[in-house]
């Protein structure tokens, strides 16, 4: 489910940083005192727009993601339950071949 | 007020024009706002007595003052005391007028602006826009750092959740007073597919509290000690300690011991979500354990189960089961198991069932038989009773909701009733049968462990209250046999070459079922069936006599095996129950006859050659005879197979060579 590289995956978020820093450059730019540069403006706002559509998307997908788990409907707590006693059975037998392993050893030592 | 009144006498209040022109056109001198009215009027006051008052009282003051030099700043102090005071009467009005809501303002015209004015007006605009821009630019630059690393937080945070929504129930309440980082979640541990009849108790477990620890991540606080696990065990059996501490240890995860690392900044996101899966897992099992426990609680007072309660305390059921054995259920808090248990043992009676004729004999003997003294018979492991308890309450009761179908004809005895009232007898009966299929066990294991060509095989039946095994002897092959490869009557071989004898113990409930092969039925041998060859023997039996009943059987085994091999060689054999018996010449008989002892240390089975002659033929032998008059015996002592059957051909050998002469 997440994206490579990153551990949760909504840190792909971590693209804010350079939209506020665009947006902050637009306005450094309409506020210069010679008047703005169209194509730097114009640069700074396409590249500002990607980016917030970027962020929207992995919003998205969290969202969605975040929506398939099951409904309260199908609850699965039951066979969590089931599960854990299932465990439980495994770590006994386990504990019961050890304990098997370890008389024949034994024997085997003795012998 | 000495002085006379005065007054003043206003115009009367109509319009009057001020000037009109030439086309009609009138010219009202311009209403007077509100305020302007007030201040003329305020003005025809007048005040002058009371100031001259004050100028009196000053030049008073003055004179009595040296003359000093003017005050430089004092044509300023003036100017701004009086625009002081223009100010505050302007800011009495605005006050007067903003309250005052019914006030409107008739009319105003707005000054035209010269031309300059309007150009300072528009650089003045932009300079301030400009100045706006700059200063949002700077607030933006600096806020995209705060504000990435404020994300990077909130996604942790809701990355975690996300993560754990995929397996719990995560609800939300939006709280009117929500302190900063609290945002309302909860995880709802609660199964709404319970059955409602069957769960009363709803723990105050169920609902799990997100909260933010140090680093603003996710975390759960869950209070120590308050997870409860299900512990069942035996009265007056040691505690399994090997069994449960390796589990404790191995599933400890009591919050406890993560509090103790706080500060453990290197603890990476899928560690923490890990963790916190953790701790929610142990507590969804510690609600499951508690109804668990209240269930058994309701059944135990429910007469009709067979179980009776003999001791109640706080997280603690005594339960008697019948037949003298007590078990206890108690709910602990995790990590904690050991203590309680030892404290059960010492305190209540102890089960009257431990066996009393363990360890006689054992002093006298050396230790090369140490192998073959009596195993003390122990409960069995309660561990695993405990889970089957857990098991059958979640089949029957919880697993319903997923519309799991009843359990197959193989498994439950009339088991599954919906709220869950058969439960417990069932389970304490399938217990009462295992504890007594494990005695059985033991008798069944001490006797073969004496007996070398015995094996014990365990038949599984899949079934909680019936149990089976199968002693199987292998018999060495007729050395008449182990020459001929006829192939013309291979199934007639087949069938009739009996290597392996067997007896099967059946036990249901608590009656011990014991069948074996018997003679083989000549009519069944053309027919080629093996199921209609041998005769089925079965007897019942109970647990004291069970060794001698099995060590009888297996003996009879052995003298038919015998008498079958004597008739393939052709001598003519009598055979009786344990004893099979030759005729010599002279009208004497050799017998050879076995003797069981379950008690024997050296082997159970052992064998007497005994001879009598023809006036005791009546007479069955007993072994408590000693006297030797009429009969010669010896002992032969514990015989393997291979022995037994070369001495019957040495004995075969003796009575054709006797016929012989």
């Amino acid at each position: 489910m997440d994206s490579q590289g990153q551990t949760t995956s909504l840190q792909r978020l971590h693209n804010v940083e350079k939209v506020l820093e665009l947006a902050g450059g637009v306005m450094d730019e309409l506020s210069s005192p010679t008047g703005p540069r169209k194509e730097v403006v114009q640069n700074h706002c396409l590249e500002f727009m990607q980016l917030i559509k970027d962020i929207q998307g992995a919003l998205r997908d969290e969202i969605k993601s975040a929506c398939e788990y099951r409904p309260f409907e199908n609850c699965d707590y039951g066979s969590r339950i089931g599960s854990e006693i299932c465990f439980k059975k495994l770590e006994f037998v386990m504990s019961q071949l050890d304990r098997m392993k370890q008389t024949m050893d034994e024997y085997h030592a003795a012998v | 007020m000495e002085e006379n009144i005065q007054l003043s006498i206003d115009k009367l209040p109509i319009k009057r024009l001020d000037a009109i022109e030439e086309n009609g056109l009138e010219r009202f001198p311009p209403d007077l706002d509100h305020d302007e009215k007030r201040l003329s009027l305020i003005r025809r006051i007048d005040f002058a007595w009371a100031v001259e008052k004050d100028e009196q009282k000053k030049k008073q003051k003055k004179t009595s003052k040296e003359a000093s030099t003017p005050w430089q700043w004092q044509s300023m102090v003036e100017n701004l005391q009086l625009a002081h005071q223009e100010l505050s009467v302007i800011i009495d009005l605005i006050n007067t007028v903003e309250a005052n809501d019914a006030v409107t303002v008739a009319g105003m015209t707005r000054p035209k602006p010269l031309p300059n004015e309007a150009l300072s007006d528009i650089a003045v605009s932009a300079a301030t826009k400009l100045q706006c821009y700059r200063h949002v630019g700077k607030y933006f630059k600096q806020s995209a750092k705060a504000f990435e690393q404020q994300v990077a937080r909130e996604a942790r945070f809701y990355g975690a959740l996300i993560r754990l929504q995929q397996n719990w129930k995560v609800k939300r309440q939006r709280l009117a007073s929500i302190a900063p980082g609290n945002e309302g979640f909860t995880f709802d541990l609660f199964d709404n597919s319970y059955d409602p009849e069957a769960i009363n108790r709803s723990s105050a477990l169920s609902t799990v509290r997100v909260e933010h620890d140090a680093a603003g991540m996710l975390a759960i606080n869950v209070p120590p000690n308050s997870c409860h696990s299900l512990q069942f065990g035996f009265l007056g059996a040691q505690p399994d300690d090997i069994l449960r501490k390796s589990n404790i240890n191995n599933s400890n995860l009591s919050s406890k011991s993560y509090l103790g690392e706080s500060g453990e900044e290197s603890l990476s996101d899928d560690e923490c979500v890990k963790k916190s899966h953790l701790l929610l897992r142990e507590v969804h099992l510690a609600i499951f354990n508690e109804q668990v426990f209240d269930l058994v609680n309701r059944e135990a007072f429910n007469s009709s189960t067979g179980v009776s309660v003999t001791g109640i305390r706080e997280n603690y059921l005594q339960l008697s089961l019948g037949q003298g054995t007590f078990v206890f259920l108690s709910l602990v808090p995790s990590g904690q198991d050991n203590q309680k248990v030892e404290g059960a043992v010492t305190d209540n009676v102890g089960n009257a069932i431990l066996p009393s004729d363990t360890l006689e004999g054992v002093k006298l003997q050396d230790a090369k038989h140490s192998i073959h003294k009596k195993k003390k018979w122990q409960f069995p492991n309660s561990l695993s009773y405990e889970i089957y308890l857990q098991q059958i309450f979640h089949e029957h009761i919880f697993g319903r909701g997923i519309g799991k179908p009843i359990s197959s004809g193989t498994r439950a005895s009339g088991v599954p009733a919906k709220d869950g009232s058969g439960l417990l007898g069932h389970f304490s009966m399938s217990l009462s049968h295992r504890i007594f299929s494990s005695k059985v066990l033991a008798e069944l294991e001490n006797v073969v462990c004496k007996v070398p060509y015995l094996q014990l095989i365990t038949n599984p039946t899949w079934h909680s209250r019936t149990s089976s095994w199968t002693l199987s002897m292998k018999v060495p092959q007729s050395i008449l046999r182990m020459g001929s490869h006829t192939k013309t009557n291979i199934a007639f071989e087949k069938n009739a070459v009996k290597s392996q004898f067997w007896t099967k113990v059946v036990v249901n409930d608590d009656c011990i079922n014991v069948e074996r092969e018997g003679a083989p039925k000549v009519v069944g041998l053309f027919k080629g069936k093996s199921e209609e060859i041998h005769s089925m023997n079965r007897y019942d039996c109970n647990l004291a006599d069970l060794p001698v009943i099995i060590l009888q059987q297996v003996a009879s085994q052995i003298i038919n095996w015998l008498y079958q091999e004597a008739l393939m060689v052709g001598i003519k054999a009598n055979r009786d129950f344990l004893c099979l018996s030759f005729e010599l010449e002279q009208g004497e008989t050799l017998c050879l006859v076995a003797h069981v002892d379950p008690d024997d240390i050296d082997g159970c089975i052992s064998w007497w050659l005994v001879m009598e002659d023809s006036f005791v033929e009546e007479r069955k032998l007993h072994i408590d005879i000693t006297d030797g008059a009429s009969e010669y015996r010896k002992f032969l002592g514990h015989l393997s197979l291979d022995l037994l059957y070369a001495t019957l051909m040495d004995l075969i050998g003796l009575c054709s060579a006797g016929g012989g002469q």
